[in-house]
């Protein structure tokens, strides 16, 4: 070894254990600094509707941040069928997965499917929300195309309808956050009715961006998982 | 309390374990345990949506895409028996005309090459089977089910070595060669009772080894030495294909097989 790698790792060690002894200080503090987050800790529920404070946060006084977020995804995915579709398509081979990793696929897929939807739409009053739904799905969907094989999941699932959805779901998006203005309300500002906070149909629009939020997360995952499939071999 | 600690004190071991792996897939599986810990450190810290993002997109879909991305990365698997001078064992290392071609390819595509040296007969079997991506080492083939030979690399022919049935009119069908010939018809390459037929890097080798009082006898057929791919990997025989061809038409073919058949 170098002297010049020694050092470098010195220094990484060194560096790792003052991060570690901060998180661990960190940790160690009895009382946690609330104040600038006190209006949100004690006002979102009712100014917000949504049991679940995080997603009253960032689906209604932040959201101009989830926004920018799924920007940020869209850019991503544009980013990585830009550069895979420019390699030659790849064959792919007949599976060579094992009976029990597409036995335990199989079983796996419609859980994740469903716990995707479950999510999404309660993310107001539980811990939740659309990207994780989304991602959870998509992960679904991934084990579906284990177990059946990719070819059979591209003829149910079109990859121009999932370019579609995933197209719509961001376009929706942006309208509605929109669509206060011409109503002479600021941009972004919740119109629904925010319901009895703890009910299914709470936390005003929350729901409702949550579902496009996973619809968009899902299409755009798989997406990148399709493009990984087809352009570098065999899944 | 412990636990949340002992969690913590992990995170950094399992980077570390995670970072210094030689294989790529026990990386990125270390890489899924660290996003799965962290997930449980969210969890513990009163943090569950964080803690369910980080389990589902750090620890399945990253993961994922990683194997997903890596898969082709592996290795080319070639089966070849030894030819001297096209591939042969030299000390612990293996040299040779249709090696450095393989290693080269190899590099081209970003695997690592693996070459098993197996008895002739065999090497057409392993590819056809799939076994081995690419059989080489000498070879005249000409395809047939389940393997497809590339373009020729390198002209070759056939002696008979010591065979007296080789006279015009005689009528000796004793076959006698050593399997390398499996898919030119026997009849074509009959060579007397005691004679022993040879392609041209083995005559080569035979030659210089023993004294050549024997009667040698040229069979008239243009043949050329070829590697055989797998039937179902018909990428990667297009591939090779274009390969061999991109070096015989920069000239770097002739330069090696000057260099290596000198």
């Amino acid at each position: 070894m170098s002297r010049g790698s020694r050092l470098f790792h010195l220094l990484v060690i060194v560096s790792t254990g003052c991060v570690v002894l901060l998180v661990l200080l960190a940790f160690h503090s009895e009382t946690p600094e609330t104040a600038p987050y006190g209006t949100y800790v004690d006002r979102s529920v009712e100014e917000t509707g949504a049991t679940n404070r995080v997603a009253g946060v960032y689906l209604n006084y932040r959201l101009y941040d989830s926004l920018l977020e799924v920007l940020v995804f869209f850019v991503a995915v544009l980013g990585v069928r830009h550069y895979l579709g420019t390699r030659e398509r790849a064959e792919i081979p007949t599976l060579a997965e094992s009976e029990v990793v597409r036995t335990s696929a199989a079983l796996l897929f419609p859980l994740a499917l469903l716990l995707g939807v479950y999510l999404a739409t309660l993310g107001q009053i539980s811990p939740g929300g659309g990207f994780g739904a989304g991602a959870v799905a998509a992960s679904g969907v991934l084990l579906a195309s284990i177990a059946l094989g990719i070819d059979a999941i591209e003829r149910r699932l079109r990859r121009t309808t999932i370019e579609r959805i995933e197209r719509g779901a961001l376009l929706v998006f942006l309208l509605l956050t929109l669509l206060p203005l011409p109503l002479g309300r600021p941009a972004m500002s919740d119109l629904l009715p925010k319901g009895s906070p703890g009910a299914v149909l709470s936390g005003g629009a929350i729901p409702l961006y949550n579902t496009l939020i996973a619809l968009k997360v899902l299409a755009g995952s798989w997406l990148i998982l399709r493009s990984f499939v087809r352009h570098r071999g065999e899944i | 309390m412990i636990a949340r600690y002992a969690l913590l004190a992990l995170l950094p071991i399992v980077a570390v374990a995670a970072l210094s792996q030689r294989r790529r897939l026990a990386a990125i599986i270390g890489m899924g345990l660290f996003s799965f810990l962290l997930a449980v450190v969210y969890l513990l810290l009163h943090a569950p949506d964080v803690a369910l993002t980080e389990a589902t997109i750090g620890a399945a879909l990253i993961t994922a895409i990683y194997v997903l991305a890596i898969r082709r990365t592996g290795r080319l698997a070639v089966v070849a028996d030894e030819a001297p001078g096209l591939l042969a064992r030299e000390g612990d290392r293996i040299v040779g005309l249709e090696y450095e071609i393989l290693d080269r390819f190899a590099r081209h595509l970003g695997l690592d090459l693996s070459v098993q040296i197996v008895p002739h007969r065999d090497v057409a079997e392993s590819v056809r089977c799939g076994e081995a991506d690419i059989g080489g080492g000498g070879l005249v083939p000409s395809g047939g089910e389940g393997a497809l030979a590339t373009r020729q690399h390198l002209e070759t022919a056939l002696f008979t070595i010591g065979g007296r049935g080789t006279e015009a009119g005689a009528e000796s069908p004793t076959v006698r060669y050593d399997g390398c010939f499996a898919d030119l018809d026997p009849q074509a390459l009959y060579t007397g009772e005691t004679g022993v037929t040879l392609d041209l890097a083995r005559f080569l080798a035979v030659r210089r080894s023993e004294t050549p009082d024997e009667s040698v006898l040229r069979h008239p057929h243009r043949l050329g030495y070829a590697f055989l791919v797998s039937g179902r990997r018909r990428a990667l025989h297009s591939e090779l294909d274009a390969y061999l061809e991109g070096l015989r038409d920069s000239g770097e073919l002739d330069r090696l097989i000057r260099r290596f058949l000198a």
